[in-house]
């Protein structure tokens, strides 16, 4: 719920910076690794931002992978792993960023 | 009315970033070691700071914020042993945040030890600095011995580890070895304390590390 609630305080400060009456959408870049259910987001979403001029806003999400890489092999992983099966120890960068890319707003 | 698309480079995590870090100044200035302990439900959390609290409570000046979902019966327990505490309702939220730590620390401005008890899980605290000095993980061998490598972002980020229930492995066919090793290969310079909160296994040892890095504070 944080997540969602700093999602729409932010996209509520910059619509009234342009001077929006309306936001429509909204596009978020997510992290793979913050494990958020984009479900149980979108549902937040909608119940931080009703009764604002970004109620009933599209939100869309866009996930980013992390780059995970063996340390000693330099295997590369899709999924964080604790161990690579050559046994090396496994770096894990970024997937846990979360930006708000585009606002989609009516003027 | 027209329809404008406005590009944006919104960081939404910056918030509890620049929150954490004021905590952490709050912190500083006062001279107080912040621990933030993470774990599942049941995992010896908060059986932990109530017996820090009698081993301590007459030495240092200890104080706890207790972190759940709802309810307060964790608040009740520590309580109890004469610490200053105080209950944060997470209601949905499976982790506390630095802004919801904002607003505790305040009332803790006179002790020289605070434990903070995470929401019970071992994945959403991972994400969440909440200005704290040190990341404790506690897992109990009951959770299975292949609970670490699960989890493995948690152990990567910790000071300290701690295994509980020890005496239990036995019974719950969990290999303690296998959970030591799983730790120091995704951490090789946390500290890991086989512990048995129940039989006083491990817990000097635990003391002993608190009475390091308090000290280490001190001199800051
Ligand atoms: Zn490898």
């Amino acid at each position: 719920m944080s997540f969602a609630q700093a999602i729409v305080e932010n996209v509520l400060k910059l619509a009234e910076e342009k001077g929006a009456k309306k936001v429509s959408k909204v596009l978020v870049e997510m992290g793979e690794l913050l494990l958020i259910n984009p479900e149980q987001l979108e549902f937040c979403f909608q119940v931080a931002s009703s009764g604002t001029i970004a109620e009933g806003a599209v939100l869309e999400l866009e996930f980013i992978k992390p780059h995970i890489e063996c340390l000693l092999c330099g295997k590369r992983y899709d999924e964080p792993i604790a161990i690579c099966e050559c046994g090396g120890i496994i770096k894990v960068e970024g997937g846990k960023d979360m930006v708000i890319r585009k606002i989609e707003m009516e003027v | 009315m027209h329809r404008i698309e406005v590009d944006a480079e919104i960081d939404v995590l910056e918030a509890n970033r620049r929150l954490a870090a004021e905590n952490r100044e709050f912190l500083k200035k006062h001279g107080i070691t912040a621990i933030n302990i993470m774990g599942a439900t049941g995992s010896g959390k908060t059986l932990l700071i109530e017996k820090t609290a009698d081993a301590l409570g007459d030495k240092v000046r200890m104080g706890a914020i207790l972190g759940d979902v709802v309810g307060k019966a964790d608040y009740e327990r520590v309580a109890r042993h004469g610490v200053k505490a105080e209950m944060i309702n997470t209601g949905k939220e499976c982790h506390l945040d630095a802004h919801l730590i904002h607003h505790a620390i305040e009332k803790f401005n006179d002790v020289d030890l605070l434990l903070m008890e995470n929401v019970g899980n071992l994945i959403c605290p991972v994400d969440f600095d909440l200005g704290e000095d040190y990341r404790v993980v506690m897992v109990s061998v009951t959770e299975g011995d292949d609970v670490i490598e699960k989890h493995p972002e948690i152990f990567r980020l910790a000071d300290v580890i701690i295994i509980n229930k020890v005496a239990l492995a036995e019974a719950v066919e969990a290999n303690v070895d296998k959970m030591v090793e799983d730790a120091r290969k995704l951490n090789a310079k946390a500290k890991i304390i086989k512990m048995d909160l129940k039989k006083d296994v491990g817990f000097d040892e635990w003391l002993e590390w608190l009475q390091e890095v308090m000290s280490k504070q001190n001199g800051r």
